[in-house]
């Protein structure tokens, strides 16, 4: 119970962290913006967003350098709103989701957030189009 | 002219009147059902659209304008709403929000609803209309023939209204309209086409075998007129060469015995009165005569045969004049077909007419020797179902075509009758 407990702070210590920190790589050219960075635990980020070909914007979130076979749940967020989450499963240390975006008025702010099932460790990224 | 009159060529032009007539006419309203038909479909789809697949696709927060809602709309039901002619998709809130569109740039935009959406919004129902472009929520659009909308209502899952509106083009309903209508016309316009090919050559076999007919009555009444003719030419001088001699030689002789002295007064006065009544008779015969058959007529004699024809008018109170113009010279034959042609007129107005005065004048006119006969009696319909009788003229007419003229009668019931006939000569 009380290693739980403990896990849960620094889970949620480690989130606070990771939010507050900056990306540590952000690159954009007319048709991609992308920024990455470290997670809370070992693994890194990657976020990804350009355009797709019905003009949509495509969000790609990435973790990379982690436990093979471990299960995440992520989650892309527009505008503050659920737009997409699932669960998946790092295969070869890694693993992506994509998923389209729908472009309103105004910027839209993207973020992308993964949560690794059994260690709490946060990966999050955000971008705004 | 007379193609003109040919009876296959005037079926075939009622025929083409009547073909175009009612392509046109069926044209016009299989189009209203193809139309009714193609924007019945557009209803069709856009309530299978809204049912079926919109409407159990939409997301909770949509309603809110919430962006993931929107999102996952756009992933889910996108490609499954721009199906067939579908062009342009829309969802609006109640208060005109365009909730979620395929044309991204429209979400969120807000523009006032009309009476119709409203009317749908509130109490359901489909409706369609022509998709006004210059609005400023059809600024996207760019179908040429224009757009057509249809809209209907669905709910959110949090049960609030919102209106599903789906475009069509112009042109593919038309396309659909089109297609609904061809096998209409092909019906239509080929069952005309293939009355019209069977029903010709019918209409032709029939023209000919009737024109075959008349012209053999024709020949029969020509050939019956010709025997007669020739019968009453004999019988004419039958009766010339004996009877009249005869009668002529006695009248002469009683004359010649009722001046003998030698002879009773009261006795000549009988032969006198005998002599003079068998002149009577002699005369009523030879009038008889040329009733019967004309003697052989000249132009110089046309005003006298023709006056001995209109002279049993008197017996008749009719009164009767004859005005033969200078003719000049005209063919033995053309002054026989004028003294028939005269014959017969004069006859019927004797007979039936009824009439008080007959005219007969003959005059020549732009090389042409015109025979009119008018009474003043009681008419008829030309037009009319005639008797027997009328054969006589109408085998006239024949005779006069022959020669290369017309025979026109002109009548109306309670106004007379006039018979004109206009013969070429040289």
């Amino acid at each position: 119970m009380r290693g739980r407990v403990t896990r849960l702070v620094l889970g949620t210590v480690a989130a606070l962290l990771v939010a507050g920190l900056p990306s540590s790589v952000s690159a954009s050219d007319d048709d991609e913006v992308r920024k990455g960075g470290s997670c809370s635990g070992g693994a890194d980020w990657e976020m990804r967003a350009r355009w797709d070909d019905d003009n949509r914007i495509e969000v790609r979130g990435e973790v990379d350098h982690t436990t093979s076979g471990r299960a995440w749940s992520w989650k892309i967020k527009h505008n503050g709103s659920v737009s997409a989450q699932g669960r998946a499963v790092a295969r070869g240390g890694d693993f992506e989701v994509r998923r389209s975006l729908v472009d309103l008025a105004g910027t839209d702010h993207c973020v992308f957030r993964a949560v690794k099932v059994r260690t709490g460790e946060v990966c999050r990224g955000a971008i705004d189009w | 002219m007379r193609f003109v009159r040919h009876p296959v060529v005037q079926y075939l032009a009622v025929a083409v009147v009547l073909f175009v007539a009612l392509s046109v006419a069926t044209s016009i309203l299989s189009a209203r059902v193809a139309a009714t038909e193609a924007r019945a479909d557009a209803r069709a789809v856009t309530v299978v659209l809204a049912r079926s697949v919109a409407q159990p696709a939409i997301p909770k927060g949509l309603v809110d304008g919430n962006a993931g809602a929107i999102d996952k709309l756009d992933r889910q039901v996108l490609e499954r709403l721009l199906v067939g002619d579908v062009r342009r998709v829309k969802i609006w809130r109640q208060d005109g929000t365009i909730l979620y569109s395929d044309e991204t740039r429209l979400i969120g935009a807000q523009y006032a609803l009309d009476e119709e959406e409203t009317e749908v919004l509130e109490n359901g129902g489909t409706e369609a209309e022509v998709s006004d472009l210059s609005e400023p929520e059809n600024r996207y659009e760019t179908a040429d023939a224009g757009l057509v909308e249809v809209y209907t209502r669905i709910r959110s899952p949090e049960g609030e209204p919102m209106l599903f509106e789906v475009y069509f083009s112009a042109e593919d309903l038309a396309e659909r309209r089109a297609a609904v209508l061809a096998p209409f016309q092909r019906i239509t316009i080929g069952g005309l086409l293939a009355m019209l090919v069977v029903a010709t050559p019918i209409i032709w076999v029939l023209t000919r075998r009737l024109t075959r007919n008349a012209r053999e009555r024709e020949r029969l009444l020509r050939a019956s007129m010709t025997a007669s003719e020739a019968e009453r030419r004999r019988i004419a001088r039958d009766l010339h060469d004996g009877v009249v001699q005869d009668l002529a030689g006695t009248a002469f002789s009683l004359t010649a015995v009722s001046r003998d002295d030698q002879v009773p007064s009261e006795v000549r006065d009988d032969l006198q009165r005998a002599g003079a009544s068998l002149r009577t008779s002699l005369k009523a015969l030879r009038s008889l005569l040329v009733s019967i058959h004309p003697p052989d007529l000249h132009a110089d004699g046309l005003t006298a045969a023709l006056t001995d024809l209109t002279a049993p008018a008197a017996a008749a109170h009719i009164e009767s004049t004859v005005r033969v113009s200078d003719v000049g010279e005209v063919p033995d034959g053309t002054v026989a077909l004028v003294w028939r042609v005269a014959q017969e007129a004069v006859r019927n107005a004797i007979r039936h007419a009824h009439a008080d005065t007959l005219d007969v004048e003959v005059h020549r006119t732009d090389g042409h020797l015109v025979l009119v006969v008018t009474d003043d009696g009681d008419g008829f319909d030309p037009q009319a179902d005639r008797d027997a009788d009328s054969f006589g003229l109408r085998g006239l007419g024949s005779l006069v075509r022959d020669e290369g003229g017309r025979l026109d009668v002109r009548s109306t019931p309670g106004e007379g009758t006039e018979v004109r006939m206009e013969v070429k000569v040289p």
